[in-house]
């Protein structure tokens, strides 16, 4: 599903080049799950940008769904991830112009796989019923990162990024959202990398990986 | 805490630090509103200096006699009365013309029985009486009447400047009081320059001194008489009303860029109310940081304003003398008072501007951002208060209008101003209602398109910090469109009156005494077709009515004398007869008169109705056949036949139109009245060199008001840019998502585009049925108030097509730097906003 080999990506700053990525290589196949940990500044985040074509390494190649993100024109990696990708970030992102249903439904009417069966059971699944017409800024944290897991959901992706899921939400809502997600997730069959700080998050996935100054340091749980 | 104000200001300024950009654009803001309407004002008073000068001349203060018989006024006239014991003071005036050929108003005066109090008799010139009495004499002038004498200032004292006809002027005397282009002497040194003899101009009197006129004179009032400042006030108004225009478009950018401001320091603002700072302390901190600003912008502004009438002032100048006659001077008179004024309205508008942001400051919450949610409601009831103030506005105008329909076409061109000025706001309240509506309505519609239904949706969130500049675009618009067409359409009337009236094609200006013998000769050329011979004479139109009912008038008008005919009758203009147009001509032929609009305006007359008009010598009774158009012609005028007003009122020939047979040799004719008569080359005008320079004054007379129209659309384009880079920031967050979601971005900075370039074409095309009401407003109710003439209304598809163009234009120009912005992003730079959002 994804790959990633010896990927490199150095920034440029004041203080001269910064290497965030050094010699990254891993692969994700379907249905499996990852979390990738490190502290802060490990370059997690760049790694799940890289993976979502949101931004290109400056060397090694990136294979999502059998297509090398690096070679590909910024228009093809937005079909990408309209099509193969769903992202969940740790500030949410909702749309405040739209609705909680429109919300939910955006990703799969860009994708044109707006089903609105699905939608019911997504929108139940999430606890939102009832909250369809309201907008983002009117439902609590848990709510809204629910409806952003759900919109990442909704065009049923075959690979789920997710940057800190839990990062901005309580001990007992953080709970709550990541056994919906992986809940989802399984019943979806898609696959799953999580960037988190958090052992809890980590745990139940098939793997964990960490980060240390850009480098992968070790490949067990 | 005044010890951490301070501390406090350093800390909300840095914020400029880190974004001159914005500090460029709130300075910019404060520098377009300030210098257009500091300029307008600049000009405004350099004229009511001039206005004041001229008031305090005798037209306006003094009461005056004339003779009743319509005889000119004699020195004998004026000795009599003195022996009589009346305090009356003569008065001599006439043109003289300098060496460049500039022709200037010769008065002359006796100091000794001016009515003392009289600002005449009381120039600041330093010179005595002695000297001004007594040969070689004084000319009093003011300093910027100089430049017409050919004199620099520092010479100009005891200076003898020649004139055009060799004569020479008594030494000048400075004397600032007087109005432009006039020059002040004694009687005796005015008669001898003005080859006077025994005659006078006019008699006067103090206000009021005399209860009743004197045997065999008329007595009319000083306050009967209008002064420049009356007739011009209609003028003023419009720069005035343009230039508060400008002002308060100029502010929206004020207010769009503060709001940015204030949006980038909520979190400097919370962190200092955390941390201590009063919310009053941060209120006075912000306060002091708009004044600070507003002293800067308003400063810039108050110079360019100066240097903006500077290039202005000539053609305002023009304008006012072509329209009105009224003579303004070419330098900028400023008092104290206009500086001081120019920095009040600057500051009070940065502070109204600045209210909003002063009011959410004060009410800041520590503890939270400012929510969406609050937000939004807030936003509904800022709409409803919108409509509520659009219908209010709106019934304004309605009543406005209602009370203009039950009064006179010549009154009430401050109601007239007032109901475009309320039509205007309650279209401007209304736009942002009627934009959310649509929107409203589009989001419906458009549910099925994923993208087109966010961009919708999306517009209706950007809605509330773009309905200011929409506002100020959609009242820029139709101001332009509405005086684009006014102009155009007085354009098209205007040429078309010039070809109706211009039927000759050569005109023939020669001294009065040749008139006879060329008349004579030309009639026995077998190739002129006709002569058109036209006489002018002044006089004065006494009473006017009915039959049986007159009222007093005492209101001077020009007698103007045609000759009708194969070539004139056909094409000469009427806008009102009593039957139809030959019966109108007949009555013409057979003595009866035509009077033009601004006069059958201005005294309430129609066809039927009957005048007393008197000339020195004469008095006739005549009777009203028609009202014709008489654009330009700031004065009343009553045309006769010109057969009619030789014999009724000796008036002499002013011009000989000449119409050829078709095919005659014109350069011959030309040539042959030139050896016969030894005229120069001057006399003979064709009618082509005429309407050039008629089309000529035509287009200086509005060349400020469409400089003007152009600044203004400037100020609402850079309004909607200030708008737009003051959300650009937020917009890249709400757009980040949607990227990472896989939206383009080229996509997305087209649609961005296409949403401003749509609420922009929405407002052009509202801007486009207000326009041609404000164009109504302007020809039928504002044009007669202010002119006395009324234009047809004429629409211009080109220039509404102008306009939307325009609309769409300015929108992409303001919405493609935060495009360009958007789209030349990193993504990492748009991974790092939406992270810090």
């Amino acid at each position: 599903m994804l790959e990633l080999h010896q990927v490199h990506k150095t920034y440029a700053t004041p203080q001269g080049p910064l290497s965030v990525l050094k010699d990254v290589t891993l692969a994700l196949g379907p249905g499996q799950s990852m979390a990738l940990m490190g502290e802060s500044g490990s370059g997690k985040s760049t790694l799940l940008h890289l993976a979502a074509g949101l931004d290109l390494p400056d060397q090694g190649v990136i294979t999502l769904a059998g297509q090398n993100v690096a070679s590909l024109p910024e228009s093809a990696r937005a079909k990408l991830r309209r099509e193969q990708l769903g992202l969940v970030f740790q500030q949410f992102h909702l749309v405040p112009s739209l609705s909680v249903i429109d919300n939910l439904r955006l990703q799969a009417r860009l994708a044109n796989r707006d089903d609105a069966e699905w939608t019911s059971y997504l929108i139940e699944r999430l606890g939102l019923s009832g909250l369809e017409r309201r907008y983002p800024e009117q439902l609590s944290g848990g709510q809204q990162q629910r409806l952003a897991i759900g919109r990442a959901l909704a065009p049923r992706p075959p690979l789920l990024l997710a940057d800190e899921p839990t990062g901005n939400l309580d001990e007992t809502t953080a709970g709550e959202v990541l056994e919906l997600l992986l809940s989802l997730v399984r019943e979806t069959q898609c696959a799953l990398l999580v960037v988190t700080h958090s052992p809890q998050v980590a745990a139940p996935l098939d793997r964990c990986l960490r980060l240390r100054h850009g480098q992968l340091i070790n490949t067990a749980l | 805490m005044i010890k951490a104000m301070p501390t406090v200001l350093a800390t909300l300024l840095a914020h400029y630090r880190r974004h001159p950009g914005q500090l460029a654009m709130l300075l910019l803001g404060l520098w377009v509103a300030s210098a257009l309407w500091s300029g307008i004002q600049a000009i405004n008073a350099t004229a009511r200096d001039s206005y004041a000068r001229a008031d305090a001349m005798f037209d306006t203060q003094l009461d005056q006699l004339e003779r009743r018989d319509g005889a000119p006024l004699s020195r004998a006239d004026y000795h009599a009365l003195r022996q009589a014991g009346l305090p009356v003071s003569p008065i001599l005036e006439g043109d003289i013309v300098t060496q460049d050929g500039t022709r200037l108003t010769l008065i002359g005066i006796d100091p000794l029985t001016l009515p003392s109090g009289n600002p005449l008799a009381q120039t600041d010139t330093s010179a005595s009486l002695t000297d001004f009495l007594t040969p070689p004499w004084q000319t009093r002038v003011a300093p910027d009447t100089l430049a017409a004498l050919g004199v620099e200032r520092a010479d100009a004292s005891g200076a003898r400047p020649d004139l055009a006809n060799g004569n020479r002027l008594p030494p000048l005397e400075l004397a600032s009081a007087l109005p432009p282009n006039t020059l002040m002497m004694d009687m005796a040194a005015a008669a001898r320059l003005l080859e006077s003899g025994e005659y006078l101009t006019r008699i006067v009197t103090a206000p009021n001194a005399l209860s009743e006129p004197p045997a065999g004179l008329t007595l009319t009032r000083a306050t009967s008489l209008a002064s420049p400042g009356q007739l011009t006030e209609s003028f003023h108004l419009n720069l005035t009303a343009l230039g508060l225009l400008a002002l308060v478009v100029g502010l929206f950018i004020v207010q769009a860029a503060l709001g940015l401001a204030l949006e980038q320091r909520l979190g400097m603002l919370r962190t200092l109310r955390v941390l201590g700072v009063s919310g009053r302390t941060l209120i006075v901190a912000l306060s002091l940081e708009l004044i600070l600003l507003g002293i800067i912008g308003a400063l810039a502004g108050i110079a360019s304003g100066v240097w903006l009438a500077r290039m202005l002032l000539p053609d305002v100048a023009a304008t006012l003398g072509s329209l009105y006659g009224a003579g303004v001077g070419q330098e900028l008179n400023l008092p104290w008072h206009y500086w001081m004024g120019g920095l009040a309205v600057s500051l009070g508008g940065l502070l109204l501007a600045g209210s909003g942001v002063l009011w959410r400051a004060a009410h800041l919450n520590m503890l939270e951002l400012g929510q969406l949610q609050t937000w939004r409601s807030g936003y509904r009831r800022q709409l409803t208060l919108m409509s509520i103030g659009g219908a209010i506005a709106m019934g304004a105008a309605l009543a406005l209008y209602g009370w203009l329909s039950f009064h006179p076409p010549g009154q009430g061109l401050v109601a007239g101003f007032g109901m475009v000025a309320a039509l205007l706001l309650a279209s401007a309240l209304w736009l942002p209602p009627f934009l959310a509506l649509v929107l409203k309505g589009l989001t419906h519609l458009a549910r099925r398109r994923p993208l087109i239904h966010w961009a919708m949706a999306d517009m209706q969130l950007q809605l509330p910090r773009l309905s200011l500049a929409m506002m100020a675009l959609l009242v820029a618009l139709a101001t332009n469109l509405g005086v684009s067409s006014m102009v155009g359409g007085f354009r098209i009337t205007f040429l078309d009156w010039l070809d109706q009236r211009l039927v000759a094609p050569l005109y023939l200006n020669a001294p009065s005494e040749q008139y006879d013998d060329i008349d004579a000769w030309l009639a026995e050329q077998p190739e002129v077709f006709e002569r058109l011979l036209t006489r002018r004479s002044e006089a004065t139109l006494q009473t006017a009515g009915t039959a049986g009912d007159t009222r007093p008038v005492g209101t001077p008008i020009e007698l103007y004398g045609i000759t009708p005919g194969e070539s004139l009758t056909p094409h000469w203009p009427l806008l009102a007869t009593q039957q139809d147009r030959s019966s109108a001509w007949a009555a013409f032929n057979d003595g009866a008169v035509f009077v033009n609009e601004q006069l059958a305006t201005a005294v309430n007359l129609a066809p039927g109705d009957q005048v007393d008009v008197s000339t020195p010598g004469t008095r006739e009774t005549l009777v009203i056949a028609a009202v014709y158009p008489d654009y330009g012609n700031p004065n009343g005028q009553i045309l006769m036949a010109s057969p009619q007003l030789a014999t009724r009122f000796d008036a002499p020939t002013s011009s000989i139109g000449i119409v050829l047979h078709e095919g005659a040799d014109e350069d011959a004719l030309r040539a042959a009245l030139g050896d016969r008569f030894g005229l120069g080359r001057d006399a003979l005008t064709d009618q082509g060199e005429i309407k050039r320079i008629a089309t000529e004054i035509f287009e200086r007379t509005f060349t400020i008001t469409r400089a003007l129209n152009v600044l203004t659309l400037v100020v609402a384009a850079l309004a909607l840019l200030a708008s737009l880079l003051a959300q650009a920031r937020s917009r890249r967050q709400q757009l980040a998502p949607l990227w990472a979601l896989g939206v383009p971005r080229a996509q997305l900075a087209r649609l961005n585009l296409a949403q401003l370039g749509g609420a922009a074409l929405f407002t052009g095309l509202l801007a486009v049925p207000l326009g041609i009401a404000i164009t109504w407003g302007l020809v039928d109710i504002i044009n007669v108030a202010a002119f006395g003439w009324r234009l047809p209304l004429y629409l211009f598809p080109g220039e509404m097509a102008i306009i939307l163009t325009t609309a769409v234009v300015v929108a992409l120009i303001a919405a493609a730097l935060p495009a360009l912005r958007f789209w030349r992003a990193s993504p990492r730079t748009l991974l790092a906003e939406e992270a810090n959002q």
